[in-house]
């Protein structure tokens, strides 16, 4: 039992392609979630694969069926929406068993589904309330009810958790992670916190324009992205960025120099490159370490001092603003000159189209 | 049918092309596009054609536009063209003012407020036909109510309803009367809907009770403004139910509007010209509200 | 202002709505309580006896109880055209409110010409003729709801934008077709608008003297203005039974404020302060 595939899957509103050839594969119990900035078209894609977006070209299968002309009801699907949807003239019961009803179920079957689905989500005491007497998370509860009722083969949930204050989504995320595997269902999901997504996913596909960045496990996207974008979004503090030009090429080295940074000798895969080409140097904030002999500088221009951590944003002599968050308390001043140093193997190269040359 | 939130997808070459049913289908617009079209449209339509015929509703003779000649000749059907612009002009400009002035004073502190918004809402409610008959009696020139008590203190009342030259503003009387407070209801409205913050602004600049109004209230409640105009201006110039039921456009027809006239040449069987009495009544409300409509929304975009 | 000049202004303003607008009112009970002598002096003396019930009785039983086939009449008129008003309306409204197609503009105008355009009633009883529905109380029905579709889509439109799509949505990946979206989900919802609209039409159908007039002429199938109208010459002389009518026909749109007065309010000033 595959769980689903998309093939070249394509989207226009009229002129204007918002999905431009999205391929992608899900195995059967995989949670999979759609990460971006707003208007990247991961909801779009989220929502054709539901049937609520006709899909301008391309296939998409649901299971081992082709669903592109079927019905949402049909796909096997079921979906929790950002804002939740609850019917709010129904009570808990009644909008958990909503579905069940239209498919005239007979009753005692859709009343076993409900409360199933009301034990596993511990509502069972909220079943006769209307969605407006209920907190934010226990409305979340009932949404996904709704969805688990429906024994979805693949279950889509569109940004969740934006609506619940930060303790309850942290609260809330596991409760996912749970039911995904209290469930072993499909899951999709769509968000724009790189967090969620870091936590939840076993894979993360990164969009950005209606164009698949990169699709990989979320300690791969950190440690191996594929090209500045995914760089710049997966991680939190932002990967630091500088060019700088290429002095020399070794067999799977790059030594690169510039402004801001002496030559350093990175592990990179040099075969595109030639020495005057300009390149970007990738290093984490979290990389990156005092050291009075480093081979980069900064002047201080604001200190954060948390206690177990340091983040100093500097300004490089070129006029860059980097951020650095470095180990333990340390003491500085606005406007002292910060010497660097980080690890080169830790550090990412990027050549002048965006693509990261990691060591092969 | 087409997909279900966008218009007009486009078709990528080599795809399975995905048809599917909308769930906002357009056979909902059916039962009531049925009705409109055919209980309101057609006839609308039919009548620019039969105003130009000579018409006994099982023939018609076309005429040409005699019916309108005859409209813009005959001193009784020019009275009532233009019977009907003072109408029209009278009312709404009296509810307009009267309705925002009651509407102040309702939303003012002043005592008994929600009774006094009952009791002047409440002739909104009522039948017109009643309301004429009503004051019909009470405007009876000698044994009237109105007229007696004004000889309470020695002052001879007209004759609201058998003057000629007065007939037609009493009945704009007491079509003020009883829609006033619809005026009132939607200036109630918008001056509440209006932020506190622009009043204490304006008291932190000093300014009087008339300057709030003016500076403040008066621009802020346009929309309404615009709205009991519209309303009001259209309402009198298709007025009919009181007029016939207080004068019959009477006295001779002094108080004819084109409402009345269509409906008298009705009753004569003058089809025809009693159509073209709609058609006139219909260009007359086109020329005058579309231009009114456009100046009362073009000023609200200044703001 | 002082606190005394606004108590002067408040104490002057009940007074004047008092002799303004409750007069007429009391004028119409005092005469329905009076016996026809007194009542053909017109004025404002109280009534000698009480012969309020002597009237309705006799208004009510006049030829041959017209008052209540009346009644009846403007009853179902009333009830039969408001229910297809709201129903078909609300349908309209949904489609406009949530499918943007390239009929939007036109449906729109011809909405803005139905509150516009003066029905033309010449050409309408000849097409009610045509149809065979003319002087009957269904054709009036469906003139009652083509007349009032306009302001009802309106309503409705403006309040369904206030429907979160998602609702439709979720509906629809729960299993729901159209009409299941449409009675099950937004219908329900539309509860508030819909009392509104139900109110306001009520009172404009009930109270319709022209439309009758002309597309229902004959004593069988009379509304209660029609009647009223008609007494008019019958009571002549006997203003107590004339102002016993008005009463009468008076009083459901009184019940109906008394309980509605909020939801009428509302319904009339619903998109007018935003224009």
């Amino acid at each position: 039992m595959a769980g689903l595939t998309l093939k070249s899957l394509r989207k226009s509103y009229g002129e204007v392609e918002v999905i431009k050839g999205v391929d992608l594969n899900v195995e059967h119990g995989e949670f999979v979630v759609f990460v971006g900035p707003s208007g990247c078209g991961k909801s779009t894609l989220l929502r054709m694969i539901a049937g609520l977006e006709e899909i301008t070209g391309g296939d998409l299968y649901i299971g081992d069926k082709l669903c592109n002309a079927v019905e949402p009801r049909d796909r096997g699907i079921a979906m929790v929406f950002q804002s939740y949807a609850l019917y709010p003239h129904m009570t808990v019961y009644d909008n958990v068993g909503f579905g069940l009803k239209l498919a005239k179920a007979p009753k005692d079957v859709r009343d076993k589904k409900v409360r199933e689905a009301a034990r596993i989500l511990q509502m069972e005491h909220l079943l006769d309330r209307k969605p407006s007497q209920l907190s934010g998370g226990q409305r979340q509860r009932v949404a996904i009810g709704r969805a688990i009722v429906r024994q979805p083969e693949v279950f889509l949930f569109d940004e969740p958790l934006s609506n619940l204050d930060a303790a309850l989504r942290v609260d809330m995320r596991m409760e996912l992670s749970k039911l995904h595997q209290d469930l072993g269902a499909t899951m999709i999901y769509v968000t724009h916190d790189q967090v969620e997504a870091m936590t939840l996913a076993d894979k993360i596909v990164v969009l950005n324009a209606g164009v698949v960045q990169q699709v990989g496990s979320p300690i791969e996207l950190y440690q191996r992205p594929a090209n500045l974008f995914v760089a710049g979004f997966i991680g939190s503090p932002k990967m630091n960025f500088v060019d700088l030009t290429v002095e020399e090429i070794g067999t799977d080295t790059v030594t690169v120099s510039g402004k801001d940074i002496g030559p350093t000798t990175v592990p990179a895969d040099p075969t595109s490159l030639k020495p005057g080409d300009t390149v970007t140097l990738g290093i984490r904030p979290h990389d990156l370490l005092e050291q009075s002999s480093g081979n980069l500088a900064g002047e201080v221009s604001l200190v954060e001092r948390l206690g177990n951590e340091t983040n100093v944003s500097l300004r490089l002599p070129s006029g860059a603003s980097w951020l650095a968050v470095l180990d333990g308390d340390h003491e500085l001043r606005i406007g002292q000159s910060l010497p660097l140093t980080f690890a080169p193997e830790r550090a990412v190269i990027f050549d002048k189209t965006g693509t990261a040359l990691h060591p092969r | 049918m087409t997909a279900l939130s966008e218009a007009g997808a486009a078709v990528s070459p080599g795809a399975p092309r995905a048809i599917r049913r909308s769930p906002y289908p357009g056979w909902f617009f059916l039962p009531a596009a049925l009705i409109y079209g055919i209980l309101f449209l057609v006839p609308t339509l039919a009548s620019l054609y039969f105003s130009l015929t000579r018409w006994t509703l099982f023939n018609s003779t076309f005429i040409g536009l005699d019916n309108f000649a005859q409209f813009f000749r005959e001193p009784f059907l020019i009275q009532g063209l233009v019977n009907t612009v003072i109408y029209a002009v009278v009312t709404s400009g009296l509810k307009v003012v009267l309705g925002m002035m009651l509407a102040l004073l309702l939303t003012s502190a002043v005592m008994a407020r929600g009774y006094l918004r009952s009791v002047v809402f409440f002739p909104v409610l009522v039948s017109t036909v009643g309301v004429g008959i009503t004051f019909t009696v009470l405007m009876h020139p000698t044994q009237g109510m109105i007229n007696e008590t004004l000889a309470l203190f020695g002052i001879k009342g007209p004759g609201w309803l058998v003057d000629p030259k007065l007939a037609l503003l009493s009945v704009a009387l007491v079509d003020v009367w009883k829609g006033v407070g619809l005026a009132t209801v939607i200036y109630i409205a918008g001056i509440v809907a209006i932020p506190k913050d622009y009043y204490e602004a304006a008291r932190i600049d000093g300014a009087t009770k008339w300057q709030n109004f003016l500076y403040v209230t008066l621009p802020l409640s346009r929309p309404a403004t615009a709205t009991v105009i519209t309303l009001s201006f259209i309402g009198g110039l298709r007025t009919f139910d009181l007029i016939w039921a207080m004068t019959r456009g009477g006295p001779g027809f002094s108080s004819d509007t084109i409402a009345s006239v269509i409906y008298k040449q009705y009753q004569a069987g003058f089809y025809g010209l009693s159509t073209a009495g709609n058609v006139v009544l219909f260009v007359l409300i086109a020329i005058l509200v579309v231009p009114l409509t456009m100046l009362l929304n073009r000023r609200q975009g200044h703001e | 202002m002082t606190k005394l000049s606004s108590r002067l202004i408040g104490v002057a303003a009940i007074l004047v709505s008092a002799v303004v607008f409750l007069v007429p009112f009391a004028f119409i009970i005092i005469t329905a309580f009076k016996d026809k002598q007194q009542a053909a002096l017109l004025d404002f003396t109280w009534p000698n006896g009480f012969h309020l019930w002597s009237n309705i009785v006799e208004v009510v039983t006049t030829r041959n109880w017209m008052m209540v086939t009346a009644f009846i009449n403007s009853t179902i008129l009333t009830v039969a055209s408001v229910t297809l008003l709201v129903i078909f309306a609300a349908m309209v409204g949904f489609v406009l409110a949530r499918r943007k197609t390239r009929f939007n503009g036109l449906i729109e105008f011809l909405i803005l010409a139905g509150l516009m355009i003066p029905p033309a009633v010449v050409p309408t009883i000849w097409l009610l003729q045509g149809i065979g529905l003319f002087g009957k109380l269904h054709g009036l029905i469906l003139i009652e709801v083509a007349y009032g579709l306009p302001f009802s889509i309106i309503l409705y439109r403006a309040f369904i934008a206030t429907i979160p799509r998602e609702l439709d949505e979720a509906a629809i990946i729960d299993g729901a077709r159209p009409l299941d979206v449409f009675f099950r989900v937004i219908l329900p919802l539309l509860w508030p608008v819909t009392v509104t609209n139900i109110v306001v039409q009520s009172v404009g159908v009930f109270n319709d003297f022209t439309n009758p007039l002309y597309y229902l002429p004959g004593n069988a199938n009379a509304t209660v203005q029609l009647t009223l109208y008609n007494f008019q010459s019958q009571f002549n002389t006997s203003y107590n039974l004339l102002f016993t009518n008005i009463l009468l026909i008076t009083i459901p749109p009184l019940l109906v404020f008394l309980f509605f007065n909020r939801h009428i309010v509302a319904g009339m000033t619903a998109g007018a302060v935003k224009g």
